[in-house]
Parts: C-alpha cells; sequence; structure tokens
C-alpha cells in the first residue's frame, strides 16, 4: 500500500448467534455482515446486530478466490475485498453459478469483480440510466446487444455488504446487454431496477492487482462479453480489404492503359522434322526503355500434330541467355461423342524482367520425324500486362481477410450460443 | 499489434509489389538464365545446350 494511504478502519464485533469475531472494513457503510462461522446474516445497522437469516451452505463452504480483506491497487485506487456472494441461476434445469466480489475504497466507494469459469468484469454502478428496449440498451452514446435475460438468487455469501442480503430469497431478473469488452447489466427485484456496467479483465491483472498466490484459474469457453483474442473486427478487416483490392485495381487499370505492348519481332519460319539440324537464330532486335517483361508468342499450323520449340533469348551485349521451352500441339477428331478438340495452335510466354538491349532468340524446333512441313510464326512484345499477378495478389489478400471472418465468426458464434439468441451455424439445418 | 492493423501493412506491402511487379515486369513464368554465352552461337546455332531439350512432349490426343 501506497506510503499516504491510512490503514484501514477494521471494527471489531462478535457474532451474536455463534460468539464469532467479526470483522467490519466498510467504515460504517455496511447494511448487513455475514458470520463466515455459523452463516448467520446479521443487520449491521443494529446495535444488537439482529440476527435476519441462517442458512446452511447447499455444497459446502464456497471459498473466495480473493480472501476477505485482500488489499490491492485496483484501478488507480486502493481496494479491499469485503463481500463474496454466489449467485445462481436456473436454464433448462441446469443451474450456473457465478461468484461476485465485492471491493471497497474510503475514497472511490464500492466495485465488484464478478467470475464464472475464469472470466471476470470489473463492475460498478451505472452513473447515468441507459435506455433499454429489450433487444438493445443505449448507455453514454454506446449501443450494447441484448444477450440474455435470466432469473438469478443469491445462493451463499460472506462478509459484508452495502445492501441487504438473502440467500435463496426471492429471484431477481437480469438482463445482460453486450458490447464487447463491455456488458451492461440490470437487476429488477419488481420494484426496483439497477444498472452496472461491467468490463472484461484478466485474471491475471487481478492477480497481480491483490498479490493472489499462483496463477488465477484458467478461462474456459467463450464469455458474453469477451473480446476477441485477435483484437480483430471483421468489418474493419473488409473495410481495409476494400480498399486495397480499390488500389490494386487501379494499378491494373493504369498497368492496362501504359502498356507499351511494343511489338520488337516478327517471323514467319518452317520447319522439317526430317532435317538433322534444325536449330537457327533469329536477326537482332533492341529492347528500348526500362526493364519490363517480354511476351514470346509461338503461333503453329498444326493438325493432330505437335511442335516443341527450345527457345533462348540471348543479349548480344553481355552474353547473358534465358532459356524456356515451349510447346505448341493442336488435335481434334470425331468419335462416338461427337467432335472433339484439345490444346492450342497458339501459345504464349512472358518472360520476367528483362533489361533494355540488343537481343536475338537462339530457336532449336523439334516434333515427330513422320509430321510433314510445320509452318509457325514467333512473335517477340515488350511491356505487356500480366494479368496473373493480379490474380495472385487478389487471393493473397482475399485469404487473409476470409480466415479472419471465418475465425471471428466462429468466436462470435461460441460467445452466443450461451444467450437467448443463438446463431445458426453454416450448413446446419433448420430442423435442430 | 491488432490483426487489423498487421493486414493493413500486409495488404499495404502486397499492392506496393503489385506496382512493382507491374513496372519492373514481373511475372511467373520461370526461365533459365544462363551467363556468358559464347557470341559463337550466332555462327553456330546448334553449338549451344539447351536447357530444355530432351523435354518429353504430349503426343496423344484423345
Amino acid at each position: 500500500m501506497s506510503p499516504q494511504t491510512p490503514p484501514p478502519h477494521v471494527e471489531s464485533l462478535t457474532c451474536p448467534n455463534c460468539g464469532a469475531p467479526l470483522t467490519v472494513r466498510s467504515m460504517g457503510r455496511a447494511v448487513t455482515i455475514v458470520c463466515d462461522r455459523c452463516h448467520s446474516i446479521l443487520d449491521a445497522k443494529d446495535p444488537q446486530l439482529r440476527i435476519l437469516q441462517r442458512f446452511e451452505a447447499a455444497t459446502g463452504d464456497e471459498v473466495p478466490l480473493i480472501p476477505l480483506g485482500a488489499r490491492g491497487k485496483w484501478r488507480g485506487a486502493d481496494y479491499e475485498a469485503i463481500g463474496f456472494q454466489v449467485r445462481t441461476m436456473e436454464v433448462d434445469g441446469i443451474a450456473y453459478s457465478w461468484r461476485e466480489y465485492l471491493l471497497f475504497s474510503p475514497y472511490k466507494g464500492f466495485r465488484y469483480l464478478t467470475e464464472y469459469n475464469g472470466h471476470w468484469n470489473d463492475c460498478s454502478v451505472a452513473t447515468a440510466l441507459p435506455e433499454a428496449d429489450g433487444t438493445s440498451a443505449r448507455y453514454l452514446g454506446k449501443k450494447y446487444k441484448h444477450f440474455q435475460t435470466c432469473d438469478a438468487k443469491t445462493t451463499y455469501v460472506l462478509g459484508e455488504f452495502p445492501w441487504q442480503v438473502a440467500v435463496n430469497g426471492d429471484a431477481v431478473t437480469v438482463t445482460d446487454y453486450i458490447a464487447p469488452p463491455y456488458v451492461l447489466s440490470s437487476e429488477t427485484d419488481g420494484s426496483e431496477t439497477t444498472w452496472t456496467l461491467g468490463e472484461y479483465v484478466h485474471g491475471a491483472d487481478i492477480w497481480k492487482a491483490f498479490g493472489l498466490p499462483g496463477p488465477p484459474p484458467a478461462p474456459v469457453g467463450v464469455y458474453e462479453n469477451q473480446p476477441s483474442g485477435l483484437r480483430v473486427s471483421a468489418g474493419q478487416t473488409w473495410f481495409a480489404f476494400a480498399g486495397l483490392a480499390t488500389a490494386m485495381f487501379v494499378i491494373f487499370t493504369l498497368n492496362q492503359l501504359f502498356s507499351q505492348r511494343e511489338q520488337v519481332f516478327q517471323e514467319a519460319y518452317r520447319f522439317s522434322p526430317s532435317s538433322t539440324e534444325a536449330s537457327f537464330v533469329t536477326p537482332e532486335f533492341e529492347l528500348k526503355g526500362r526493364t519490363s517483361d517480354l511476351e514470346v508468342r509461338t503461333d503453329a499450323d498444326v493438325s493432330n500434330r505437335w511442335i516443341y520449340l527450345n527457345y533462348a533469348l540471348i543479349d548480344e551485349d553481355t552474353g547473358r541467355a534465358y532459356d524456356f521451352g515451349r510447346e505448341v500441339s493442336y488435335y481434334s477428331g470425331v468419335d462416338s461423342d461427337g467432335s472433339w478438340q484439345e490444346g492450342s495452335r497458339h501459345d504464349r510466354v512472358v518472360l520476367p524482367s528483362i533489361p533494355p538491349g540488343r537481343y536475338y532468340l537462339r530457336v532449336e524446333p523439334e516434333s515427330d520425324s513422320s509430321f510433314g512441313l510445320i509452318g509457325y510464326t514467333v512473335t517477340v512484345t515488350r511491356d505487356v500486362p500480366v494479368l496473373t499477378v493480379y490474380l495472385v495478389a487478389f487471393c493473397a489478400l482475399l485469404l487473409p481477410a476470409l480466415l479472419i471472418s471465418w475465425r471471428t465468426y466462429n468466436f462470435e458464434q461460441i460467445r452466443w450460443a450461451e444467450s437467448d439468441h443463438p446463431m445458426r451455424s453454416i450448413g446446419s439445418g433448420g430442423d435442430e | 499489434m491488432t490483426w487489423n492493423r498487421f493486414y493493413l501493412i500486409y495488404g499495404v506491402v502486397l499492392v506496393l509489389l503489385v506496382g512493382a511487379a507491374a513496372y519492373r515486369g514481373w511475372s511467373f513464368t520461370s526461365v533459365n538464365e544462363v551467363k556468358n554465352v559464347p557470341k559463337s552461337i550466332r555462327d553456330n546455332p546448334g553449338s549451344y545446350r539447351a536447357i530444355y531439350a530432351g523435354y518429353h512432349h504430349y503426343t496423344g490426343g484423345k
């Protein structure tokens, strides 16, 4: 505790039922005190500590994870754990219990921490009246979606409380509205409605603040206002995707508009497969301008035949060669299924990043020696747009967005499965 | 760093790469580069040993 913090004011009393010592920590603000030995709920405002109720713990004593009297610095102020209660609701015959720890600061007043299955919330009473219509609520300009409405009872208490507690007394209706990491809860007992605002917090932060031994219990499942571990918004991701895809489309359009598509060479040849030496070199051609791609197109007069061309694009000045091979084949016919065709008489390949310079092609055609003369034309064009680059980039952009959406959807589906409005899973039938 | 920011940075890098690919003429074609090809190839094209020689061609049809 910091040096300027005064020592906590502790008042000692004894239980009128069992004589056990009682400790009062909330400086006269307690309305009820619970004896932790005999479970008597006492009226703290009565000088005689009148017994309001005695209860038996149904399943033995609950042990608070934050011991009463534990002190720590939380949200910038010194707090002490002074009360503990277990609250239980029943859904489809199954009881679900969560734990609430009442914290008190002489300067900041009361707040409490709730815990369910290792999930923690830091809660305080709402400072303004929220507007709720059953499906959503609005509080301080923020919209919260309705999550769940249930009836809950207090089933166990320890310590002191600034309100009157009763174990297994009248049920209150609890309605939760969420906007992760926040939860806005209303509790209605028929005559009065109390609104509290909770914020999801990590158990490790509480353990650190209160100096608790060991690790906090590990969270199980997804809690109603638990923020996604990815801290990601599918909407924002798709917004970013739209912007990036548009930028990509702009580049594509500019590339289409300003690509020079400059034909630098074209020549028609005839190849006799039976010839012994087929390789030859083309006349020189010049590539001007910046480094760019180069399209080599082969149009061959093949029908039920093939021709394979070993190409080498050779830089006259540097002696650097770019080797590649292309096949042109085309087959067609008629059978019992009708006419068919395979292959193409045209082939196109785009060589990447060819620097400017003086070049020639070394061409070595091959084919079946039984074939006759094959005519073909070689056309070389520099600076052509390549669609596959955009398709691959678009897929690379799309894939993470889909994965993020899928992950977010799954997380939300698990979250809302516990609500009054479960999401329908993809592919699930309507008969479930 | 949130995944949204990570995705945005990833996407911007991708767009820049696409721009560079468009400007520099990158493509996915696999081409083998051979350095210091002798100038004698001009006079004797058959002396060049093409990397793709011996490729097994499709000889079928339906």
